[in-house]
């Protein structure tokens, strides 16, 4: 245990001279005596799953960062809400327990937890990035070259005739439903476990549309068996600037269906630890390395939600529009 | 770039002795793993992720593919040894491994499962190598029609599983479909049989029920047996298989690599499918059926090839699309990612030094399996020889750490218990615990791949027969069913 203390001066001695050369913000302000075991990034999801990269990567560069232990661990069960409910009631808030969350989350707080507890009882305290759903068409079949008016013109004269994938109960059916009360389309969805599933189906001639994250698709893509149609987001992806919003195309502001990752911790966290482990995380997400490797991934960084604040009262919002689709559509009373 | 050149430049690649020492040490881990019951491959492969991170792509992806492949040696150790499957595909070799292991005959078991899961797993391998693209193409059209025809013959072939009365087999596959109906309905999203319970929300662990069902249960029937000491103490006769057994095995192992490899390319297929698909086909053809769950060698020989042929086969898929066939297969693409490579269609193009590479090593991981399993046959053997009241603690820890650690979720080890005492009163009753396992693995693809099917079809169900390859399969489903009543499924006792 006596090498401890050298080997933690070192690493902070290594953080110090990334600091003094990269364009880091601010050194994270580390609690007395804290953090003495390793600190645990809970992943509600399975091992492997976009969650679950996000997570180890983030990981890898906080460790960079702050010289700390990170384990990740996959808590899973209950499609997230085995994990979520773990964080909520069960984490200890000693700050030894950091959450990598998606805004899923809010879907099972609001309509799954039955009152047993609400995604109040976790504080964000940095946000990681983003992945907005993409509708993706056949290039072969009936939607070939047309744009998503087009398809939509199509599945109102023709009803039920289009083949939509889509995941049951989630934001691929909500995005699905919101197009078809808009527009008066009505399109055949075929349900699918998982929006990667769907665009495999996509590729195979089993549906005429898929939704999607980039990451699920790009590959896809690049090969030229599938065709964009337009993406669920607040603005272009970076990576493909040609392919419009659907707020774009058709006209709308509310078309925005994205996941947003980020890190929580339980209610009850001593300040001094929340803002430490949030810095040692915004700290990470500054490091162009991770931007890159997320790039890569097919995740965007939404800036409006960059910084301590920026994230508890951007996510605040999102929450809120959530829970008013919820009403609106009669699945929250 | 054809096969050839592109194996060469794989070979290049991996033999270098850092490659060959990770190649290696995926191979030992994954016997390990296999060997252990409740451990798992995709357990071991997420523990171990983290450190391949530091190594380079090539190195780190042939040491998790080998822990995969690797477990598949290993499951069936402790199938023969203790009747308590290593891992879900392995669940099938209890049947007459066991009973050759209780005749004296574990090393002739182990033996035959060694070599034909070295064979099938060669076999698979050359097909990968020369046929990938062709296959690739082949496997992205099954679609919801294709995956409900397999799953309705794989239903048909657990029929062959039953080894005592045949409306118990019946009534435990059914049982084994209900106890798949708990969780989110894929087609609406509502819950079925959850009871408001935030556990059930996404079903029931398949690892928690094996080892309840299998190991838990085993252990619990063998309290009652502690006065007699060990299992075969003074009756172990020949370590090796004989010219007996390699005359009743080559077959079988010839058509477990052919079936194998192929279900393992079809998305609902894996090695769980493939092992009892095979154990079906091999009690359907035999000429004594009724030696099958009496210990017949082909019912071990069949299956262990199988489920090797299919992980070679889960390859395809995988590495040419990008398409995970399984949760192992999906854990493999996303270390991919986290090294900074975009696995699709593309890949084998972008990164033929990666592509190659991982196909060269598992050649090579397989000659180290072989070399590795054989002397460790011996010091199974001897594992018998342990007492009872040593043994089965042992095991009995190593399922509850194995169960925990997949999920992390306590909950997980109630199922487990839950399985383990319904087991112990079910084989108490007679009942066959294999088809329930088959069933659960199978419902929830069937169930969804038809409803998927429904709701994709203008003229109903008319849309199974249309699409030639789900009709075919659908045939062969019918024919084998109907065969089914020609021959009883109840030898047992029944002289032929």
């Amino acid at each position: 245990m006596t090498r401890r203390p050298l080997l933690k001066t070192l690493a902070a001695a290594a953080v110090a001279s990334l600091f003094a050369t990269a364009t880091f913000a601010q050194a994270p302000n580390r609690p007395q005596g804290f953090p003495s075991q390793p600190i645990e990034y809970t992943v509600v999801y399975p091992a492997g799953g976009g969650m679950d990269v996000t997570a180890r990567l983030l990981a890898k560069y906080a460790e960079k960062v702050s010289g700390d232990r990170i384990v990740v661990n996959n808590r899973t069960g209950g499609a997230g809400m085995v994990g979520h409910a773990y964080l909520a009631q069960q984490a200890k808030p000693d700050g030894y327990t950091v959450g990598i969350v998606a805004n899923l989350l809010w879907g099972d707080a609001m309509l799954r937890a039955q009152g047993k507890w609400a995604y109040t009882d976790l504080e964000p305290i940095a946000y990681v990035n983003s992945d907005a759903l993409t509708w993706v068409g056949a290039t072969e079949g009936v939607v070939k070259g047309r744009a998503l008016k087009d398809v939509l013109a199509m599945a109102k004269d023709k009803p039920g005739t289009i083949r939509v994938a889509t995941v049951p109960g989630s934001m691929w059916e909500y995005l699905v439903e919101q197009l078809e009360t808009a527009s008066g389309a009505k399109f055949l969805r075929v349900p699918f476990q998982g929006g990667g599933a769907g665009i495999t189906a996509l590729v195979g001639g089993n549906v005429d549309v898929a939704q999607g994250f980039l990451a699920e698709y790009r590959g896809h893509l690049e090969a030229g068996k599938l065709a964009p149609l337009a993406v669920a987001a607040t603005s272009r992806l970076p990576t493909l600037k040609d392919l419009p919003t659907f707020n774009e195309a058709l006209g709308g502001n509310d078309y925005v269906w994205n996941v947003i990752r980020f890190a929580v911790v339980p209610k009850g966290t001593p300040p001094d630890r929340k803002a430490y482990l949030g810095a040692v995380i915004t700290a990470a997400m500054k490091d162009p390395e991770l931007r890159a490797e997320y790039a890569k991934m097919g995740a965007y960084f939404d800036p409006s939600l960059d910084g301590s604040n920026a994230v508890a009262a951007g996510l605040e919002k999102y929450a809120g529009q959530e829970r008013e689709f919820y009403r609106k559509t009669g699945r929250l009373k | 770039m054809d096969a050839i050149t592109g194996l060469a430049t794989g070979f290049s690649v991996i033999l270098t002795p850092a490659n060959l020492y990770y190649c290696f040490l995926g191979s030992l881990i994954g016997t390990l793993v296999g060997v252990l019951p409740g451990v798992g491959p995709l357990a071991a492969l997420a523990l171990l992720m983290p450190v391949t991170f530091v190594l380079t792509p090539v190195a780190g992806m042939a040491m998790l593919a080998a822990i995969f492949y690797g477990a598949m040696y290993g499951g069936s150790t402790t199938s023969v040894l203790v009747n308590i499957p290593g891992e879900a595909a392995s669940v099938v070799t209890c049947l007459d491994g066991h009973q050759l292991a209780r005749q004296g005959r574990a090393g002739a078991a182990l033996g035959i499962a060694a070599l034909g899961s070295f064979f099938a797993g060669t076999v698979s391998l050359i097909a990968l190598t020369f046929f990938a693209p062709a296959l690739t193409a082949i496997a992205i059209r099954f679609g919801p029609p294709e995956n409900f025809a397999l799953m309705v013959l794989g239903l048909v072939c657990t029929l062959y599983m039953i080894t005592g009365s045949a409306i118990k087999g019946v009534l435990m596959i059914a049982l084994g479909f209900l106890a798949a109906a708990i969780g989110i309905d894929v087609v609406n999203g509502k819950e079925r049989f959850t009871f408001d319970s935030i556990q059930l929300t996404a079903g029931i662990e398949l690892l928690a029920v094996v080892i309840g069902l299998f190991g838990v249960s085993e252990i619990l029937a063998n309290v009652e047996t502690l006065a007699r000491n060990t299992l075969v103490a003074d009756r172990i006769r020949g370590l090796w298989p004989t010219r007996e057994d390699w005359r009743a095995s080559w077959k079988p192992i010839l058509r477990g690599s052919g079936l194998g490899f192929v279900l393992g390319i079809v998305p609902g297929g894996g090695p769980v499918t493939a092992s009892f698909m095979s154990y079906a086909l091999e009690r359907r053809i035999a000429d004594e059926p009724q030696r099958f769950g009496q210990g017949a060698m082909e019912g071990v020989a069949g299956p262990e090839a199988a489920n090797n042929a299919a992980v070679g086969g889960s390859k395809i898929p995988q590495l040419s699309l990008g398409i995970p066939g399984n949760a192992v297969t999906a854990l493999l693409l996303g270390s991919l990612v986290i090294h900074g490579i975009q696995p699709g269609p593309l890949f084998m193009s972008q990164r033929p030094d990666l592509f190659w590479g991982v196909v060269a090593s598992m050649y090579v991981g397989n000659v180290f399996l072989l070399v590795l399993n054989l002397p460790l046959v011996g010091l199974w053997v001897q594992l018998l020889r342990i007492p009872y009241r040593v043994l089965f603690p042992l095991v009995l820890l190593l399922s509850v750490v194995g169960t925990y650690s997949a999920n992390k979720n306590l909950f997980d080890l109630w199922v487990m218990l839950g399985f383990g005492i319904a087991g112990y009163v079910l084989k108490k009753l007679e009942y066959d615990l294999a088809p329930f396992v088959i069933a659960f693995v199978l419902a929830p693809l069937l169930e969804q791949s038809l409803r998927q099917s429904l709701v994709m079809s203008p003229h109903g169900a008319l849309l199974l027969a249309q699409r030639p390859a789900s009709a075919a399969l659908l045939v062969v489903a019918a024919v084998l069913a109907l065969l089914m009543f020609r021959r009883p499924a109840i030898p047992k006792g029944v002289p032929s």
